[in-house]
């Protein structure tokens, strides 16, 4: 197969990406491993803060209305596919675990997202504690109760999207235990929720699945016995296929650990590799189409469907979108990131 | 439980089905997942680990933990988290390693 642009993730960066790119009449070919376009925004129910050129809308509807803004356009799909590895002459081996063939492309983007981390303690491999994502997800896509009553652990403002989603399917939640002292406030005092800060999970017990748990608090330790432990560690890019292709990495804690190094114009150590969304350092909404815009936009000046002036003013006024959209600390980490791309601190990982 | 009415998304589940944990009948909705479906029915313990033997359940629901690995109508490892459920589909818990080349010996 061949195509001039593939991409690499179904999910908002990358669908994004695909409009850009596809509008300015080059031909584009989405990959994914899920049977259906829209990546965790088909679970998300909460309401998302976009860029102004959206109206503010719920995770699905975001779905639905990028995949659909692609019809008529020169777009193809590998849905149900994943990228296994690259060939010798630089096709990339895809499989839809029955049969492995090569694509072409003259441009890759990987928007591959992110995925959740684990806050571990002993015994947390029972069943019953699971991540905040997965309960989200057992909810709105399974329409099942993962539990009758939760304790949440984590530090992320994600967790209270999901606490109410949980109350909304009558799920009670015992109590909320964060291992930091939040700064600002925090929206779990309005629903009525115990919490314990600077406080931690020292021990999960039970029979074949959760049945207690101790939280040690400031005040000494309590035992508490919910049937479900939900984790929110924040999230870390997804860097499967960054390693596939070789690219060069950098650690910026800030933007979730371990990520690809990039330039201006997102353009990873691989000259025909980009990268955008959650894999170019996780941020929230407004920041994936942001930067599955600004991707498409570099590769498109690199395969000349748009002239450089022009891609240069669209460049300028995304970035100063993106400062006034994402958090400064994760704006502030990928200048310095961006001012590192020359320094990478893995590279070469692959000895020929 | 199965969610019949979600409060934002509204009702889904009108196609109910039959899947079989260990020959044993339950309930299951029409593109659910297996892992959610079993979890609806209150079975948590999806199989277990192999070194130290102890039990696993759904933990991600992405497909990239591999903590929900069950055998599904005779295939072993299978992600249950992300296989939706079939009517009649047949399950048991994920207790040891696939033997790889079953085919290839066979054939
Ligand atoms: S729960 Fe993680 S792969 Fe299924």
């Amino acid at each position: 197969m061949k195509a001039d642009v593939l991409i690499i993730g179904a999910g908002p960066a990358g669908l994004t990406a695909a409009y850009e790119v596809a509008k300015t009449g080059l031909c584009v070919l989405i990959i994914d491993e899920h049977q259906q376009a829209g990546g965790q925004l088909w679970q998300q129910s909460q309401i998302l803060a976009l860029p102004d050129i959206f109206p503010n809308m719920r995770g699905f509807e975001l779905a639905q209305f990028l995949v659909e803004r692609l019809e008529g356009l020169a777009v193809e799909w590998l849905l149900g596919h994943r990228v296994i590895g690259v060939y010798e002459d630089g096709q990339i081996g895809v499989t839809n675990d029955k049969d492995v063939f090569p694509v072409f492309a003259e441009k890759i983007i990987i928007a591959t997202g992110a995925a959740e981390n684990a806050i571990p303690f002993p015994k947390w491999t029972l069943p019953g504690v699971m991540t905040i994502g997965a309960a989200q997800s057992v909810v709105n896509r399974d329409r099942v109760k993962p539990g009758s009553s939760a304790v949440i652990y984590g530090d992320n403002s994600f967790a209270s999207d999901v606490c109410e989603l949980l109350l909304s399917v009558e799920v009670n939640i015992v109590a909320i235990v964060k291992q930091n002292k939040q700064l600002g406030n925090s929206t779990f005092g309005d629903m009525n929720i115990p919490l314990y800060e600077n406080s931690s999970i020292i021990e999960a017990r039970g029979n074949g699945k959760l049945e207690e748990i101790d939280i040690q608090t400031p005040h000494g330790m309590i035992t508490l016995k919910p049937d479900i432990v939900l984790i929110d560690g924040g999230q870390s890019p997804i860097l499967d296929i960054v390693y596939q292709l070789d690219c060069a990495l950098r650690y910026q804690a800030e933007l979730g650990g371990w990520l690809p190094v990039y330039n201006h114009q997102l353009q990873t150590s691989k000259d025909h590799v980009y990268v955008t969304g959650n894999a170019t350092g996780v941020s929230n909404h407004s920041a994936l189409i942001l930067t599955g815009m600004l991707a498409a936009a570099s590769v498109c000046e690199a395969l000349q469907s748009l002239p450089p002036e022009e891609t240069e003013v669209v460049r300028n006024s995304l970035y100063s979108k993106l400062e006034n959209e994402e958090e400064s600390d994760t704006f502030s980490a990928r200048k310095e990131h961006i001012k590192q791309f020359s320094t990478p601190q893995l590279k070469d990982q692959f000895i020929s | 439980m199965h969610i019949k009415e979600h409060p934002i998304l509204g009702e889904q589940l009108n196609k109910p089905i039959t899947i079989y944990l260990n020959e044993q009948p339950l309930e299951a909705y029409d593109n659910q997942s297996i892992a959610g479906a079993l979890m609806a029915n209150n079975v948590k313990k999806l199989g277990q680990s192999r070194k130290l033997v102890q039990a696993r359940g759904m933990f991600c629901s992405k497909g990239r933990c591999c903590s929900c690995y069950m055998t599904v109508d005779g295939e072993d490892h299978v992600k249950t988290c992300m296989r939706k459920v079939r009517d009649g589909m047949k399950i048991s818990e994920g207790l040891e390693d696939p033997e790889l080349r079953r085919d290839i010996d066979e054939g």
